[in-house]
């Protein structure tokens, strides 16, 4: 086996491999997306509010 | 948006793809000649054809750049023409991190100006080290506190509350360098400017992870920036660096709440207003890198579906590029930037490799892969001597082109074909950790 070839034969696998790993990383991070728990935001279809914060002390808005 | 975890619908659509491919070329090798060297003959086409869109593709981006570079002649402002800035800095559940973004800002070399934070609903500490800065003798800092809405919201309220005319917006996971604002504010003089959009560096070099990432911003996302800034017409302000004229956000309505890349968004709406956005490369900011895989690839994933959703909203504009043609060529280069040149790249890959293998033309597939990651050596060099930055980052070009940027670009066409299905999607946090520049702490 050439020196050629041994390079061939490490491009080509690395190229499959790291396409495989791809897809198995995608798929890791879909099923990590599954399992995690909902947030209260996606339970909520409340309108949502700001509320302006005061530092303590201060008996006006902050500014 | 409602969160919906996907199915693995795209998974069994790439994987149909492939495995057709394959049946077919199986198939040839069991052909009367002539098929065969249609085939082949096809093979070869295909791959003068990549060569020739990824040669047009670099030499453009790095002849603008370069020109850019050397032809930014941008006058300094005196201190006393200086206007103030109003700085916004959102953030949710950012309490390892929000102090050194807070305390680079008060580092900034710059006469007057103010620092707002919108805690978006955080359920950390990030609020209370906000308020730590509240009254700054130098810098007026005012925080908000809002229920958890989203980024884009919570930066509208930023602008809502602000004083000053121009509005600089910046990531609560970022730093930036005391210049910054120096640096961007002399573009605003071109009343035609609506923003500046910064240079983004990666801040924790301290794993090879995060190293190939300050590589990739570099080369990857910085180089098209730069290149489009030569024509004004830069596709997105980023996150984290970007400086805007409070008049043109009035204009165009401030930031929306329907994508997950509100920046580039937001940079679609002003340039379809016909305003500029220009790049400033000493306007820095320095951002941490996600440090584990699958924080990669979630952000990867993140963008590259909200970079479609804002090239959907104007996907009317895809096949008329008149009368707007700098919207026309701003989506069009987003979406081959962010979609068809990695959909591209993975797939060139997967039948090259496929076709070595099966009729014996691997000679010519490391011939074009050598050539590839030439390019990438050269662009790294050219790019990372243009920003001035570590010259150890240019021979890491051969991991980037070896294994990086073809593994990132897996997940970018997965993300691509569930934004084409509009498949669910929600926003997942990111892991923190305290901001750490490399070397430090490295014992």
């Amino acid at each position: 086996m050439s020196i050629l070839d041994i390079l061939i034969t490490i491009i080509v696998v690395t190229i499959l491999v790291t396409i495989v790993l791809g897809v198995i990383t995608y798929v890791a991070y879909k099923l990590r997306l599954a399992r995690r728990p909902e947030s209260p935001r996606d339970e909520e279809d409340g309108a949502w509010y700001f509320e302006r914060h005061v530092p303590p002390g201060q008996g006006t808005e902050a500014g | 948006m409602k969160q919906r975890s996907s199915s693995l619908g795209p998974l069994l659509l790439v994987l149909l793809v492939t495995a057709g491919t394959v049946a077919i070329i199986l198939w040839s090798l069991n052909s009367p000649d002539q098929v065969r060297v249609f085939l082949m003959r096809l093979v070869l086409i295909s791959l003068v054809i990549f060569l020739g869109i990824l040669l047009i593709r670099y030499f453009t981006l790095l002849w603008f750049g370069f020109m850019q570079h050397t032809e930014r002649d941008i006058e300094g402002l005196d201190q006393g023409e200086m206007p103030p800035i109003s700085v916004i800095v959102p953030a949710y559940n950012e309490g390892a991190v929000i102090a050194a973004a807070l305390e680079s800002l008060l580092a900034l070399d710059y006469p007057t100006y103010e620092i707002i934070v919108v805690d978006d609903g955080s359920s950390d500490d990030t609020l209370d080290v906000a308020t730590g800065f509240e009254g700054h003798e130098a810098v007026p800092v005012r925080v908000f506190s809002t229920a958890n809405a989203g980024k884009a919201t919570a930066l509208n309220l930023g602008i809502a509350n602000a004083r000053h005319a121009f509005l600089f917006c910046m990531d609560s996971d970022s730093t930036v360098e005391p210049e910054t604002l120096r640096r961007a504010i002399p573009h605003m003089r071109d009343e035609s400017v609506a923003a500046v959009a910064g240079n983004v560096k990666v801040i924790n070099r301290t794993s090879l992870l995060t190293r190939l990432q300050a590589l990739e911003y570099i080369e990857g996302l910085n180089m098209p920036r730069r290149a489009q800034g030569f024509v004004a017409a830069v596709n997105i302000v980023p996150g984290p660096v970007g400086l805007f004229r409070r008049e043109a956000l009035a204009e165009v309505g401030g930031y929306e709440t329907d994508t997950f890349a509100e920046d580039a968004d937001l940079t679609l709406k002003l340039i379809a207003a016909g305003w500029k956005i220009v790049y400033e490369d000493q306007a820095i900011a320095w951002t941490q890198a996600p440090d584990r895989w699958l924080d990669l690839i979630q952000q990867r994933y993140r963008w590259t579906r909200g970079i479609l959703q804002a090239i959907r909203k104007r996907r009317g504009v895809l096949v008329r590029p008149v009368p707007d043609f700098p919207l026309w060529l701003s989506a069009m280069e987003m979406g081959f930037e962010a979609v068809v040149w990695p959909m591209m790249n993975v797939f060139a890959h997967l039948f090259f490799a496929i076709v070595a293998l099966l009729f014996g033309m691997g000679e010519l597939v490391l011939y074009w892969w050598v050539l590839l990651t030439l390019l990438d050596l050269g662009a790294a060099l050219v790019t990372v001597s243009m920003e001035e930055e570590q010259l150890s980052l240019v021979p890491l070009a051969v991991i980037y082109r070896f294994f990086f940027i073809l593994f990132l670009d897996v997940t970018k066409t997965f993300a691509a074909i569930e934004e084409l299905f509009r498949f669910g999607m929600g926003w997942e946090k990111l892991g923190r950790t305290p901001i750490r520049a490399a070397g430090e702490g490295a014992q």
